[in-house]
């Protein structure tokens, strides 16, 4: 168990390695300096205390979306919709936002944070159920529902939700001021929210790691059938994990619109879930790990932001960089298996002559 | 309502129009699909053929050429993505979401970076040849004029259901899903017809690609597919992996989206525009229930 560890490390640091490596050489193709690029990578992470506060909310919100990914993973269904969930947990939460300004934010805010984590959790509730009890595979339908999901918000906010305020193109009306959320860094993102998803994230992961729930979501996720077999109600725990991870991306939704935008705005979102889902396959659903390797790619990311701006190399660079880290780590444990059957054959063959 | 403004003439163009790229996605679909292997990377596999082919057509003058471009990255996408299934048995979903992440992360970060350009290719000097249109004269006083791939596709899909139903080859990769034990026993490889199973899937799908940008539209934009390749392989799975049934099943979303642009007068168009993806989902509900019916009235028999 322990070698097993090891050995997943060192894949995952000779992956990122060569991620990064591959990265520098398509920087090299195409005229720019990988230097250069990296270093205006660094200073945007961490060059003020205002990219320490971007970098440090960006953090907490790949925390929350890749324990959202990992948490329907690891019950067996892969959350592609994460994306949709956020959209309706946050113009719900929103509207209510601004509807409820006038009451006590004790009472407000709560009804706002269970509008944004129903809708959320309803949603995914949906391609859940059509798994578990029609097999119909989840990752075709949950995408589709992301397409949904942000035509239908942007019906919304073009349409009977449309704010009357001049200037503002397509949103909700504005969220009440006593219900926003304040930045701890003056002109960063990060804001009180953090404390909310470190809450959250905390949770999921005592659920996961040390609850006999997150053990038989863990079991129901490995072998749907023997989870059966030993008297659990397999489906059930498949959607309950669902639930939670569409809960917590209602959650975010929420925090994105609370915090930073002041309302709902069709474009507050740039896929951010899928962010959070890369780290959470780059790391394999292992809840701990992400939670520590989500600083690493919150870094790259805010990061590659400033690169964009300094040097004109695209932030798309980033994403092509994990992807290729998730190749490689797929490839790499193929690679492994094969050089094991290999010598196990030669083994059974020496001992056979 | 006046039925004639959505059920006419320029509908079934457009019903045509819309299905083709679902079409050529979908045979690429079919063809892993029918050697056991469910790809959901042909979203990513259509982007990365749209941009080849509209960087192609622009660099060399000839729509050919981008063609064959498309066709070239499309086999390239293909070998790798049957590398990692067949030879390193990695997850084919987390393959195939990093797949599809990776070609739009990719196209536009070439677009951005290269081309200096974002949003969507527009070259400032030289222009990207299109597909030839064929001009069928007027019916109904529309004037007929559909993308040379139209047809193109029509007769791919009369080839491949020959090849797959009729040719041995066609029986071995069926073989290779479904009984791979079997295949071996008669002295064939099922990595072999595995590996032609994903190239070929490869092929179709950077065509697919290419009738995006060079026949659809007439340029290449970031994330040009929209998703049109899950749609594809619901398709698929709605037609049972075979050509014919998922040329229906295309069909029937072209029209649902051409339908939904007619009716933007009625409908919101953000509203509408969502209409092809909630029917592709009722499409598989409805499969489902049918199946699961078909099974319990089987256990009733017994």
């Amino acid at each position: 168990m322990r070698s097993e560890r090891w050995k997943y490390i060192l894949s995952l640091t000779v992956s990122i390695a060569l991620g990064l490596l591959i990265g520098a050489l398509i920087m090299a193709a195409t005229g720019h300096d990988p230097l250069d690029g990296y270093s205006a990578l660094l200073r945007g992470a961490f060059g003020s205390k205002r990219s320490w506060g971007n970098t440090l909310y960006k953090t907490f919100q790949l925390c929350i979306t890749g324990l959202a990914t990992a948490v329907a993973s690891i019950a067996g269904i892969f959350n592609v919709g994460g994306e949709g969930q956020m959209y309706l947990g946050a113009i719900a939460s929103s509207y209510l936002g601004a509807r409820l300004a006038g009451l006590s934010p004790w009472i407000a805010l709560p009804v706002c944070f269970l509008a944004a984590i129903l809708s959320g959790a309803l949603y995914a509730w949906i391609p859940a159920v059509l798994k578990v009890k029609l097999k119909i595979n989840e990752v075709i339908t949950t995408i589709l529902m992301n397409s949904i999901a942000i035509y239908l918000c942007s019906y919304l906010a073009n349409g009977p939700l449309k704010t009357t305020e001049r200037g503002i193109n397509s949103g909700t009306d504005a969220i009440g001021k006593a219900l926003r959320f304040n930045r701890l860094i003056p002109g960063s993102n990060l804001s009180e929210t953090v404390f909310y998803i470190a809450a959250i994230s905390l949770l999921v992961w005592y659920l996961m790691s040390r609850t006999t729930t997150g053990y038989r979501m863990r079991l129901t996720g490995q072998n749907e059938r023997f989870s059966r077999f030993i008297g659990l109600r397999a489906d059930l725990l498949g959607i309950g994990g669902m639930l939670i991870s569409g809960a917590m991306c209602g959650a975010l939704g929420m925090f994105e619109c609370f915090a930073l935008q002041s309302r709902f705005k069709t474009d507050f979102s740039s896929e951010f879930y899928f962010d959070g889902m890369l780290v959470a396959m780059i790391m394999r659903y292992k809840p701990l790990g992400i939670i520590l390797m989500s600083f690493f790619f919150g870094a790259l990311k805010m990061g590659a932001t400033t690169m964009q701006s300094s040097t004109k190399i695209s932030s798309e660079l980033i994403l092509i960089i994990q992807s290729v880290i998730i190749f490689l780590m797929a490839a790499e444990e193929g690679f492994l298996r094969r050089v094991q059957e290999h010598r196990v054959r030669r083994q059974t063959v020496q001992k056979e002559g | 309502m006046d039925l004639s403004s959505i059920f006419n003439v320029g509908t079934l163009l457009n019903t045509f129009n819309t299905a083709t790229i679902v079409i050529l996605a979908g045979l690429g679909c079919l063809m892993s699909e029918q050697a056991g292997m469910m790809c959901i990377g042909i979203d990513g596999m259509m982007t990365a053929g749209a941009f080849a082919a509209a960087v192609g057509s622009w660099y060399s003058g000839s729509w050919l050429v981008g063609v064959l471009c498309a066709v070239l990255v499309g086999l390239l996408f293909g070998c790798f993505y049957g590398v990692m299934v067949v030879r390193y048995h990695s997850d084919e979903f987390i393959i195939g979401v990093a797949f599809n992440i990776f070609a739009v992360a990719l196209t536009t970060f070439i677009l951005r970076t290269v081309f200096l350009q974002s949003g969507s290719f527009h070259p400032a000097t030289g222009e990207i040849k299109t597909l030839p249109y064929l001009s069928l004269g007027a019916l109904g006083g529309t004037n007929i004029n559909i993308s040379l791939m139209v047809p193109v596709s029509w007769v791919l899909i009369a080839l491949l259901q020959i090849f797959l139903y009729r040719t041995p080859y066609g029986i071995w990769l069926h073989a290779s899903g479904e009984h791979p034990d079997s295949l071996r026993s008669v002295g064939r490889s099922p990595e072999k017809m595995k590996y032609l199973g994903s190239v070929l899937c490869g092929l179709f799908c950077g065509l697919s690609g290419a009738y995006l940008s060079l026949g659809y539209l007439s340029t290449f934009t970031e994330n040009m597919s929209a998703e049109r390749g899950y749609v594809a392989v619901a398709c698929v799975i709605f037609g049972r992996s075979n050509p014919v049934l998922v040329f229906l099943a295309a069909l029937l979303f072209g029209f649902i989206d051409a339908a939904g642009m007619r009716m933007q007068g009625l409908v919101d168009p953000t509203l509408t525009a969502a209409f092809p993806y909630v029917g592709t989902i009722l499409m598989m509900v409805f499969l489902a229930l049918r199946n699961q019916r078909k099974l319990k009235a089987k256990a009733g028999h017994s």
